[in-house]
């Protein structure tokens, strides 16, 4: 069972059977589900590197699926998290309609990344790629009528990624006669100038489309804000990471002698880097949540491009790291997102206010996650942070570095936005009853929050196998220790010194705040406030909500009015206006197409001498 | 493990300095102010009595247990980025952390604790505050943007992330940075007068026009603990920046005498300004502050 | 419960002594003109007459404040507002009453819309009498203050928590439109 095989068996075949037991028997759903991507998860971790598992011929295709260093960091981002939603949406999701269809989409989804990931030709990764594709839009679309729309765009961007594979793949096939990736590592330098560049590029328009690179983005923020709210913590957690993994492998194994390729990775860089700024500063200014954090993750996503294609081995440890740490807090994000939506049913930051003494184990792993994701130490967000900043100075990228930083300090900005106007700020009557969540949806926001922390603390179990993965992309590591990382000028951070000083000061601080004047500390609510010896009335929610960035906005002046979304709006509709134009020959009226079957046999007849050689 | 207490002792020396030095400046500054103003002002030591005051507070208020840990917060950070600047060269009781740590860890150390205040700013529910830390969070993107600059310049120049080793590059009076390199001086200079907050930056704290804007619902052993970690942290910033443009010191008198020269620019620049709007001071901060900042890494790049 | 006496017949422990020492030179004010006295407080903060000397300075909320100034006149309505902003205060906290309207009604004795004696509403530690009284008045005003924390007699805020039920009544029996929360130390 160890094998390829059975962790693709396993996936569809579960994928199958809850759509059968939701009919039957409703109950055991949820349970084979878990059951079954805990099962895979397990043969995941086990499974031997370095090792073809499957390999058959399809007519004259060589289909061929392994695994690798690389390809099981990915396989346990994609396992783990796929556990964790399916143990949130056990109570999120309780109660909707159309379950059966849920789970299967779920679990199909599933399966289509673990084919990626595990593939090792070209024609197979296609396959899967459109597998996960069709699945994640069937999701997209589930809750209602009006995500159709925005459904509709997704896939309309994932099919131009795909072509743009297929037409890659097609072009290396004709030049080299296969698509195993054994032959095309070895044989790419081989290929003409045109073929090389050309597919290279392609492949990056591929997979930038799943990993959210501007201008391919604009699918990402409508599609992240409509899909259900478990689902979305897998769709930006490890969906869009598949895009990153073939970048990975395109940036990497396809190696060529010509120097265009460091042209290729500068531009790259420099789109990841405006991607990461502008979706920043996009962020800033959303109102409802699910936007916001659909920003958040297109802007992590360009980190992480500009992570592989600065190239250096810490740049691609950093950019690794972040994988991993990106899933974890973003799903820690979107699941507390879920929780407030599931007790509140509005995600709209101007509505839901002051939830903190209700919620707490959700404010606490949000709060983990916020902190996570600016880079404050001492969690593990700084250490992948720290690692791109060490990297890029090292490689003398002094203007990318600007930009990088520009867009992390902004991200202080919506982080801030995001957990003050949920949990902070004054509490509403109208919330005045909400719980906390149930277990199964604290459990894997306060795990995945512990997660965030014991990387901080002991980066170095994280860097074992990112190491390994880096090595199969074939650059050499970083020398690290369990808690002291290093840089190539022999700069050193050593965590356990930052931990300890953290952790001394802060208890001390706390335990004299706490003892000071023990008994004489009151507790008020936050209607006793200085609002001029005014007593704000109960229906008076006094919390600033309102364009809560204004002076930040003025400040920026017309940079954000140009929308890359506009011009795509524009094209779309220009192209509906010219395809208007063959209702002339297209009229869907029968006797139209009546008449044009008899012109045409009139015509055969008339030139049967010119069109067939014989006179009828 | 064996103790060293000559480490020990410098932990425990270094907190109590910085508090004594900040709280100083602090009330050298109120004395300055008031000379400008052609009065005579409050004795040096009266910021001192502030704090006391504060502490002695028979009873506090909060709103929540975050408020109540966000001063924690602030001092924390103070702290720990204090213990990894090193505060006098080449001594080894007071250079406590700095070899375990680096510059880049120094740039999130200092915005850590802004943002633990800022969560319990948050929960008190008022819209001042709130809005005093909306202002804050904008205008820190402005000023740390010359500031990283001018630090990757100063870097990139010198190979190194540590402080340690920018401190032992400026063994003579001419190998100071302030002379190698004057458009990162410049350029972090500028950047100065946003983080140190005094006029024309000063709208976060503001007292006529935001209520006093985050602090406005912090009293008694809070605000106390706020102030006192304000002062440790105007010391850390200020030995920061000798020991990045002006060779550090190699006792306390230097460094006394370097700090306070530093720390006069955004006083005496403070006590003649107005208060800048927000959108103002960003844009004040990415026009010729970062365009020093970019001559900076230019010269170095050549 | 809380007890906070400091009973004045006892001697005086070493930490009393530091602690108001540091809260007589260290006084803040809450910045908040209540009546028409108020326009007496600029001068003495400013330049010519420099009460920073003494350590008083202008505090923004109540949270941060020590001393509520009521500048002259009291009419009903800001009353409830200053009752509201003496509770937000934190002890010790110490009332001025500036101005002979707070002695006894002053000019406006007669009025249908202010009060007479501050006395009876909130715990008044010094007066200062005048109309309006000049700025060397206004800092004689608060050393004497300053002396009266130092002897360790500036304990208003324990006379108005022992007395609160009287100082509630006298309070209702003039705001009518009493719709304040209920303190409980």
């Amino acid at each position: 069972m160890i094998s390829i095989t059975g962790i693709l068996g396993i996936t569809f075949g579960a994928a199958l059977l809850t759509f059968l037991l939701h009919h039957l028997v409703p109950k055991l759903r949820n349970i084979v589900a878990i059951l079954a991507i805990g099962a895979t998860g397990y043969i995941a971790w086990q499974l031997p590197i370095d090792s073809y598992l499957l390999h058959f011929t399809v007519g004259s295709f060589d289909i061929v699926l392994g695994n690798s260093a690389y390809s099981q960091l990915f396989a346990i981002l994609v396992a783990v998290l796929g556990l964790f939603a399916l143990i949130y949406s056990h109570d999120f999701m309780a109660g909707k309609e159309r379950l059966g269809y849920y789970y299967m989409n779920f679990l199909i989804s599933l399966g289509g990344m673990y084919g990626i990931v595990y593939s090792q030709d070209l024609i197979s990764l296609f396959f899967f790629w459109e597998i996960m594709t069709w699945s994640s839009f069937m999701l997209v679309i589930y809750c209602c009528k009006d995500a159709q729309k925005v459904g509709l765009k997704y896939f309309v961007f994932s099919a131009i990624g795909a072509y743009a594979i297929l037409i890659a793949l097609v072009l290396i096939y004709s030049s080299l006669g296969s698509v195993t990736f054994i032959k095309v590592f070895t044989g790419f330098s081989s290929m003409s100038f045109g073929v090389q560049l050309s597919s290279i590029i392609l492949l990056l328009v591929g997979f930038g489309v799943k990993a959210a690179i501007m201008p391919l983005h604009v699918w990402a923020p409508a599609a992240y804000s409509r899909s259900p709210l478990a689902f979305t913590a897998v769709f930006s957690g490890a969906l869009s990471k598949m895009g990153v993994f073939g970048i990975g492998i395109v940036l990497f194994k396809f190696t060529s002698e010509s120097g265009y390729f460091s042209y290729v990775q500068t531009t790259l860089a420099w789109i990841g880097a405006l991607t990461a700024l502008l979706a920043t500063l996009y962020a800033v200014f959303q109102t409802d949540a699910r936007k916001l954090l659909a920003y958040s993750s297109v802007s992590q996503l360009g980190y992480i491009i500009v992570g592989l294609a600065v190239g250096t081995p810490m740049s691609i440890t950093a950019a690794l790291f972040l994988v991993i740490l990106h899933g974890a807090f973003k799903a820690i994000l979107f699941f507390a997102t879920g929780a407030v939506y599931y007790r509140t049913g509005s995600t709209d930051m101007n509505e839901v206010t002051g939830l903190i003494r209700k919620m707490p184990f959700t404010f606490f792993s949000a709060l983990l996650g916020i902190i996570a994701v600016s880079g404050v130490p001492p969690l593990g967000g700084f250490i992948s942070k720290w690692l791109l900043y060490e990297s890029l100075i090292e490689n003398n990228n002094y203007f990318l570095i600007i930009v990088v930083f520009a867009a992390s300090t902004a991200a202080f900005l919506y982080l801030y936005r995001f957990i003050f106007s949920f949990w902070l700020g004054q509490e509403e009557k109208e919330f005045v009853d909400v719980k906390e969540v149930p277990w199964t949806m604290k459990g894997p926001m306060v795990i995945l929050a512990l997660f965030t922390l014991v990387t901080g603390l002991y980066p170095g179990l994280l860097l074992a196998p990112i190491s390994k993965a880096v090595a199969y992309l074939g650059v050499s590591g970083v020398s690290y220790e369990t808690s002291v990382l290093f840089n190539s000028w022999g700069n050193k951070i050593d965590m356990n010194n930052v931990i300890a000083m953290i952790t001394v000061v802060f208890v001390s601080a706390f335990i004299f705040l706490s003892i000071k004047n023990r008994k004489r500390t009151r507790y008020v609510t936050t209607k006793d406030i200085h609002t001029s010896g005014e007593i704000p009335k109960e229906n008076e929610n006094l919390t600033y909500k309102l364009d809560f960035y204004k002076p930040f906005e003025r400040a920026l002046g017309n940079l954000l009015k140009p929308s890359v979304d506009k011009i795509y709006n524009r094209i779309a509709s220009n192209l509906e206006q010219a395809f208007d134009h063959l209702r002339y020959i297209y009229t869907g009226n029968g006797q139209t197409y009546a008449m044009y079957v008899v012109v045409f046999l009139v015509i055969l007849i008339l030139f049967s001498e010119l069109i067939f050689g014989v006179k009828l | 493990m064996e103790l060293n207490w000559i480490k020990i002792a410098g932990f425990i020396l270094t907190p109590i300095i910085a508090f004594v030095v900040g709280v100083t400046y602090g009330g050298i500054v109120r004395n300055i102010t008031a000379r400008v103003q052609n009065r005579f002002g409050p004795p040096p030591w009266q910021n001192l009595f502030d704090i006391i005051k504060l502490y002695s507070k028979k009873t506090a208020i909060n709103h929540g247990w975050m408020q109540h840990l966000g001063p924690a917060f602030a001092i924390t950070a103070s702290i720990t980025s204090l213990f990894f600047i090193p505060i006098l060269r080449d001594s080894e009781m007071f250079s406590l952390l700095s070899f375990n740590g680096d510059l880049i860890f120094l740039l999130y150390m200092m915005v850590f604790g802004a943002l633990g205040m800022a969560l319990g700013v948050g929960q008190t529910g008022n819209p001042n505050a709130a809005i005093g830390v909306s202002r804050g969070l904008s205008q820190m993107v402005g000023y740390e943007i010359p500031f990283v600059l001018a630090l990757v310049a100063i870097m990139i120049q010198y190979q190194t992330t540590n402080l340690n080793d920018i401190l032992s590059a400026q063994s003579q009076f001419t190998d100071w940075i302030i002379f190698q390199n004057p458009f990162a001086f410049i350029a972090g200079m500028l950047a100065l007068l946003g983080m140190m907050g005094y006029a024309p930056f000063d709208v976060v704290f503001a007292p006529a026009e935001l209520a006093s804007g985050p602090p406005s619902e912090f009293g008694g052993k809070y605000l106390a603990l706020m102030q006192t970690s304000g002062s440790i942290f105007a010391f850390a910033k200020l030995t920061l920046f000798a020991d990045l443009f002006l060779g550090g010191a190699e006792n306390f008198g230097i460094l006394v005498i370097k700090t306070f020269a530093i720390y006069m620019f955004p006083v005496f620049v403070g006590v003649v300004n107005p208060r800048f709007r927000t959108e103002q001071s960003i844009q004040f901060f990415w026009k010729w502050p970062t365009a020093f900042g970019i001559l900076a890494i230019i010269m170095v790049a050549w | 419960m809380i007890t906070p006496n400091i009973d004045e017949k006892d001697k005086r422990r070493i930490r009393d002594i530091v602690q108001d020492f540091a809260r007589k030179h260290s006084l803040w004010v809450l910045a908040y003109g209540t009546g028409c006295g108020a326009i007496e407080i600029p001068p003495t903060m400013t330049s010519r007459y420099d009460a920073e000397r003494f350590g008083i300075r202008g505090a923004a909320t109540p949270r941060q404040a020590d001393v509520l100034l009521i500048t002259g006149y009291l009419s009903t309505k800001t009353l409830k507002r200053v009752i509201r902003t003496y509770e937000q205060m934190q002890d010790p906290k110490y009332v001025i009453g500036f101005g002979s309207c707070t002695i006894n009604g002053g000019m406006y004795w007669d009025s249908y819309n202010t009060i007479n004696a501050l006395d009876r509403y909130l715990p008044v530690d010094v007066y200062i009498n005048g109309c309006m009284p000049r700025p060397e008045a206004v800092i004689q005003g608060f050393i004497k203050l300053q002396n009266l924390i130092a002897e360790g007699k500036g304990n208003g805020a324990d006379k108005y928590k022992e007395n609160l039920e009287w100082y509630r009544e006298n309070q209702k029996k003039i705001i009518h439109n009493w719709e304040m929360p209920d303190y409980n130390w």
